[in-house]
């Protein structure tokens, strides 16, 4: 159904327009006149000199989780490959040496200019080995194979950029809860 | 020194225009500057500040977003000259030149300083007159020629030979010429009042009594709204429309040629604002009151030089002020280039506050050095001022008019960035069924107070 919006009653002093104008006039340069003097107002971020801060489960660059012993937490089960709506995802598995473990990742590689930033391949990931949590969402390349990142890049991250209340991060190789983690790893009690 | 004296007529009237259009026209890359700026305060964001000059020694100077200008010229020049291949490519090429031509044009007929009289020793009585060409229908010359500057907009839209800039034109030739009826009846009111089409005696009348402002508030307004018009400025811009008609009358223009357009734009608006200044902001003349007339800037030229050059002084002083708010503001941010920053305001706040410290020391020599002027009073009762002295006010009145142009172009630019643009039949019915109705009222009863009074 349409919707009627009725038009506004005027007042003889709002149709003559000038007196409305100079109310406008009069909001505009009380604006220029305070931000002239008090250069503090700008509510804008001097962007490349200053950044803001987005929330820490905004969908930004990928990174893939890392074991105790630096390993990828990744048993290459093609379930975000598959997940993927952009197919942006490209794994190829290899046989692991661990032998709780059936596969590893050979290669891991995202396609960012494919990426849509969905987040189905986090939901998908059985092991918590994928994560979209790196907060760095200006990804700038001057060619487009530089925006295909391989998995040495995906495990470029150091525990000490995440909170100390994210387990998981802290658990990898320089972690606040690393060396508990790698205890468990090698006696055989760690998940 | 006797040279020059002898042949003062001469001399000044070569160097009249060069002076004029160089110092008129320097306004341009300022306008271009307080637009982007201007937009930027009004709506509560630092504006453009990036491009910059470096320096060797780590100084960046950003010339409060100057740098823009440049970086905007050279790209425009250094683009592909695109030539649709459906054009018609003579009137094409021809168009962007019109507009500019009439708009460098019409200045010549503005008087810029009131005429000076000079009698060296033994010679004969020099005049030299304020206008570059003095015509006695200045008035209608200039509105001959502005109005020719529809031409371009038109004849560029048609030569594109496409729709959108065809449409685009088409809108803002039938909104010019419909205002500039009621742009012609404004003014009429006070070539009623002054009694003459020559714009010298406008503005003298002006001095002689009041500003035209104070006797036509009505044609003030009406003549103001129709120059937004006439300059296809907000909220009277409808050759243009991004979201309607892809660009306007420039959709097929580029490089040069669409810059042509742009520069166009922007003279006609120095232009108007200086029409508007002579017509009815007093022209070249200080205060809106009578008796402050050219004869008594002259007598009094060494007070009135210093508290003018005092006045230009402080406001420098504040805009240094202005600058090192600015600087504490950015250091208190935790930004990576503060140092250079820093750096660049620092110089900026040093070279305002001396050239402020000058002007108010050059004020104070020119209030207690400059003797008073003794006038002779030739054969006809014409008081003539040493050359000096005429010299000097003609310098003030320059510069006056000049600042009353730059105010009228900050208002336009003020206004741009706080009204919305109106759709295209409310421009028409606004045009044709309210001001020229005011503009005939006014007109009417202007003529009768003018019969009743004189």
């Amino acid at each position: 159904m349409a919707k009627i919006v009725p038009r506004p009653n005027l007042s003889f002093w709002e149709q003559v327009y000038f007196l409305e104008v100079a109310k406008g006039l009069a909001t505009t340069m009380g604006h220029a006149v305070r931000n002239l003097v008090n250069p503090d107002r700008f509510e804008t971020t001097d962007y490349p000199e200053a950044k803001l801060q987005v929330p820490r489960d905004y969908r930004a660059r990928h990174r893939l989780m890392k074991r105790p012993d630096g390993a990828p937490r990744c048993v290459a089960c093609f379930m975000c490959s598959t997940a993927c709506p952009a197919r942006c995802i490209n794994i190829v598995a290899e046989e692991s040496p661990d032998k709780h473990i059936e596969k590893r990742p050979a290669r891991f590689e995202i396609d960012l200019l494919l990426c849509v930033f969905c987040g189905y391949c986090v939901e998908a990931c059985p092991c918590d080995a994928i994560r979209m949590d790196t907060m760095d969402l200006v990804l700038v390349a001057d060619n487009r194979r530089a925006f295909v990142i391989d998995k040495e890049k995906l495990m470029d991250w150091q525990p000490t950029e995440y909170p100390v209340d994210d387990e998981q991060s802290q658990k990898a190789p320089g972690g606040i809860l690393h060396a508990k983690a790698l205890e468990e790893f090698h006696s055989g009690t760690y998940h | 020194m006797d040279f020059l004296v002898q042949n003062f007529d001469v001399i000044l009237t070569l160097l009249k225009p060069v002076l004029i259009f160089a110092l008129l026209f320097q306004i341009l890359p300022l306008l271009v500057l307080a637009e982007r700026r201007g937009a930027a305060i009004i709506q509560d964001r630092p504006g453009p500040n990036r491009a910059a000059i470096s320096l060797p020694g780590g100084l960046k100077l950003r010339g409060f977003g100057m740098v823009f200008n440049i970086a905007d010229a050279v790209k425009l020049l250094f683009k592909e000259s695109f030539t649709a291949p459906f054009a018609h490519k003579w009137w094409y090429i021809l168009a962007p030149a019109i507009p500019v031509v009439t708009a460098i044009l019409t200045p010549a007929v503005l008087p810029w300083f009131a005429p000076i009289v000079h009698q060296p020793d033994g010679g004969a009585l020099q005049v030299v007159s304020g206008q570059i060409f003095d015509a006695n229908v200045g008035l209608l010359l200039l509105f001959a020629i502005g109005s020719l500057s529809v031409y371009g907009v038109v004849l560029g839209s048609w030569a594109s030979n496409s729709k959108f800039a065809l449409l685009g034109g088409l809108r803002a030739s039938a909104m010019m010429i419909s205002y500039e009826v009621s742009m012609g009846l404004a003014v009429l009111g006070m070539l009623l009042i002054v009694g003459s089409f020559s714009l010298t005696d406008i503005v003298e009348w002006q001095g002689n009594h009041t500003w035209g402002i104070v006797v036509q508030p009505v044609g003030f307004l009406l003549f103001l709204v129709a120059m937004f018009a006439e300059c296809n400025r907000n909220p009277f811009d409808v050759a243009e429309g991004e979201s309607e008609i892809v660009g306007g009358f420039h959709t097929e223009y580029s490089s040069m040629k669409f810059m042509l357009f742009m520069t166009a734009e922007y003279l006609h608006m120095i232009v108007a604002a200086a029409l508007i200044a002579t017509l009815f902001l007093g022209g070249y003349h200080l205060l809106p009151v009578g008796g402050f007339g050219t004869v008594w800037v002259r007598q009094h030229i060494g007070p009135v030089l210093g508290v003018l050059l005092a006045l230009g002084g402080a406001g420098m002083l504040a805009f240094a002020w202005l600058i090192t708010r600015r600087r504490a503001a950015y250091l208190r941010k935790a930004h990576s280039d503060n140092a250079s920053r820093n750096r660049e305001y620092t110089v900026y706040a040093v070279v305002f506050a001396l050239l402020g410290l000058a002007h108010l020391g050059a004020g104070a020599a020119a209030w207690l050095l400059l003797p008073v002027p003794t006038a002779v009073i030739a054969a006809g009762g014409l008081a003539i001022f040493p050359w000096w002295a005429s010299l000097l006010t003609a310098v003030v009145q320059f510069s006056v008019i000049l600042v009353k142009t730059i105010l009228v172009c900050g208002l336009f630019v003020w206004v741009r960035w706080t009204l919305p643009r109106f759709r295209y039949d409310q421009i028409m019915a606004l045009g044709w069924k309210v001001l020229l109705n005011i503009a005939l009222v006014n007109l009417l009863v202007t003529a009768v107070v003018t019969k009743l009074v004189k």
